[in-house]
């Protein structure tokens, strides 16, 4: 359950390019990989030293904001954690155990179990969030990339990562690597975004893998089991309504 | 020994049969309660005595869509437990005491996805926020199977829900619920029975509540109404009302507040304790409040300290307090200490400590992971007037399907305190989930 909310929105965020400023380029490669009302199993597993340390497989679905993501999340596996639920509005976040009626209210920081910042890095969406700061082009791994440099808009300094040096594939406009900094450019977290498919005609990655900065030992994967299209009311994606959400298989 | 060898073989089948099926959630929990008491019996003096309860506890739960927007769901929950009364005075007349309760069964339908909600069966209403004490939970019981916490929360691992319709309705930032309840009696024949499946609902209940968001706060406004019977030439009508707010503030830190009363209270307030002779009181109006925080470091070892002061508008203070202790105190040398409860204080004070008879009580736990399968926690209800205490440490063990946990809970406290008066010494809690 430790990297839960860090990856979970991950996949979230995946995107796209033109003739366009390099915040417009931004913008479309965040258009390209965001399917609108998201549903998803995903399965998200934690390593360390190349030792499995953790797992769980979750249900949910995905609701874009003016300000935000909300996402509905069902735990469906493993057995001890089976059947919780969870609610991210905004910068708020609310936990329900099974059998119990109130949600409980935690703070992103104790979202964040385990792997910190990661559930920053999955709920980043590039463009509403940072500003470019900087944009070249440089080879990764033997792709042509464009590159960015991003900071966090002003009324988002409070985000976890101040700073984004984000690749993207040229030809593709697929985000392949990005690195998550604090604002004294202290590197946080290491993402490689992976396994491209076309679901809701959008380019989306099926997985991700992310490593934290300073102990490489340690990462996380995201891999979606299941990518559908559930348009679920606004009002789902509120506190009172957790106990009653129902998740149902992405198709 | 014969009784912890039943429980133990009892409990073995509940585990085993606790099979996973589809859609099925289950949970079966084994625990082993070795505790010491003070205990008198026949006027004699006091004495330590040391009793192992054994409780095997399951429970199952299913959601079931039966159309668009149409669910069933329920939990049932069955237990056998070698010593209900936790004292070696007072056995059980089986080997074993067997419950069995519906713990929730309703028909959910959404009327209007996400916006109108329509509930009807038995289900449990918790609006409260609070750990340690819940004042806004104006519709609970006490957890099932009467089953002591190793954790000082308020509202218990399993617990029994209310039968009634509920409609709740969703618009932006707003939310409005109301459950009406019906008055559930029957003879003590049919309790015989029925007593597996529901206990009796004393009262009408109509409880309406208001949920707003307010930024990121959470504001939440709740009357409730009560009363014995409907039509009638005597009403009886009894009202409560409450509010509650919840709030983060910055990255790491969650506050809540909230406070309720109702129009009148009965408790008993002592005449002479002396002479050993009380009354019951009825108090209007009287306030219930909590405030708390959960602090959370966010690192890897899951560090998080919460907090929370309880204002109890039924408790004493001063004179009043010092009258109840000493009526207890008395209480205790006349009629002796029973770990059963019943006789000396448990008529005021509860066994075990139930923190209520003061006006002022404090919680502190501090949480945090040891292993990543392995979290410990510390923590202590406090008397604020009288100092007295009790204290918890917990280590949970937590894997895939199972988890065990280890707890001891101990109770601190002078001769004149509420937990110096309560008969515990020391209780261990020695527990074995699975998770299906």
């Amino acid at each position: 359950m430790k990297m839960l909310f860090a990856c979970l929105i991950a996949c979230l965020a995946l995107g796209t390019l033109g003739a366009q400023s390099p915040a417009e380029l931004l913008a479309q490669i965040d258009e390209r990989r965001t399917i609108p009302d998201m549903s998803f199993d995903l399965r998200i597993t934690s390593f360390e030293s190349g030792k499995q340390k953790d797992y769980n497989v979750l249900r949910g679905c995905v609701k874009i904001t003016d300000t935000g993501n909300d996402v509905l999340v069902y735990f469906s596996e493993p057995a001890s954690v089976k059947g919780r639920k969870m609610l991210m509005d905004g910068r708020v976040v609310y936990y329900l155990f099974p059998r119990t009626r109130n949600p409980i209210r935690l703070s992103p920081l104790q979202v964040l179990l385990g792997e910190t910042s990661n559930g920053d890095v999955a709920r980043t969406g590039f463009a509403k969030d940072y500003d470019v700061t900087a944009f070249s082009e440089a080879v990764r791994e033997g792709a042509a990339c464009y590159l960015f440099k991003l900071d966090a808009k002003a009324d988002r300094k409070d985000s976890t990562y101040a700073k984004v040096d984000l690749w993207v594939e040229k030809a593709s406009l697929r985000p392949l690597y990005a690195e998550f900094s604090a604002t004294d450019g202290k590197l946080l977290k290491k993402a490689a975004y992976e396994d491209y498919r076309t679901v809701e005609g959008k380019d989306v990655p099926f997985a991700l893998d992310i490593s934290d900065g300073d102990d490489p030992q340690k990462h996380t994967t995201m891999t979606y089991l299941l990518i559908g299209r559930k348009s679920v009311p606004e009002t789902a994606f509120r506190r009172d309504y957790l106990e009653a959400w129902t998740p149902e298989l992405p198709r | 020994m014969s009784r912890i060898l039943l429980a133990s073989i009892l409990a073995a089948f509940m585990l085993a049969s606790a099979r996973p099926a589809k859609g099925l959630e289950v949970e079966a929990d084994l625990d082993l309660f070795p505790t010491a008491s003070l205990a008198q019996e026949g006027g004699g003096p006091s004495m330590q005595v040391e009793a192992t309860r054994i409780v095997a506890q399951s429970a199952i739960s299913h959601k079931q869509a039966l159309g668009e927007g149409l669910t069933l769901s329920g939990t049932a929950w069955l237990d056998a437990d070698s010593l209900p009364s936790e004292s070696p005075l007072a056995v059980p007349a089986t080997k074993l005491d067997l419950n069995a309760r519906l713990l929730e069964f309703g028909l959910e339908w959404e009327a209007l996805p996400g916006a109108l909600i329509l509930d009807l069966g038995k289900k449990i209403i918790h609006p409260s926020s609070g750990f340690f004490k819940t004042p806004l939970n104006m519709l609970s019981r006490p957890a099932v199977g009467d089953v002591p916490s190793s954790t000082a929360a308020a509202v218990g691992k399993w617990e029994e829900g209310w039968v009634g319709a509920d409609v709740t309705w969703l618009a932006g930032n707003l939310t409005v619920a109301n459950f009406l309840s019906p008055r559930l009696a029957w003879s003590q024949e049919a309790d015989q029975i029925l007593q597996y499946i529901s206990q009796q609902q004393g009262e009408y209940d109509d409880l309406l509540r208001l949920g707003l968001r307010v930024g990121e706060a959470d504001l939440r406004l709740l009357a409730l109404t009560s009363a014995e019977s409907i039509g009638g030439a005597d009403p009886n009508m009894h009202f409560q009302t409450g509010a509650g707010l919840d709030v983060n503030l910055g990255d790491s830190l969650t506050i809540r507040a909230e406070a309720s009363a109702a129009d009148s209270t009965e408790r008993l307030q002592v005449v002479d304790a002396t002479q050993l002779t009380s009354a019951t009181q009825s108090v209007a109006w009287a306030p219930r409040a909590l405030l708390g925080f959960t602090w959370a470091e966010g690192g890897s070892k899951d560090l998080s300290v919460m907090a929370e002061y309880y204002y109890n508008g039924l408790g004493f203070v001063g004179s009043d307090y010092d009258r109840l202790m000493q009526y207890s105190g008395n209480s205790l040398a006349a009629a002796g200490r029973s770990v059963a409860g019943g006789l000396g204080v448990a008529d005021v004070l509860d066994q075990y400590g139930s923190f209520e008879a003061a006006r002022h009580y404090g919680f502190a736990r501090v949480a945090g992971d040891i292993e990543d399968d392995l979290a410990a926690q510390l923590w202590v209800v406090a008397n604020l007037q009288d100092l007295s205490c009790m204290t918890g440490a917990v280590l949970t063990f937590t894997r895939d399907a199972w988890a065990i946990s280890g707890a001891i809970v101990d109770a601190w406290g002078g001769p004149d305190t509420e937990e110096g008066l309560s008969p515990l010494l020391w209780r261990l809690d020695l527990e074995l989930s699975l998770f299906f």
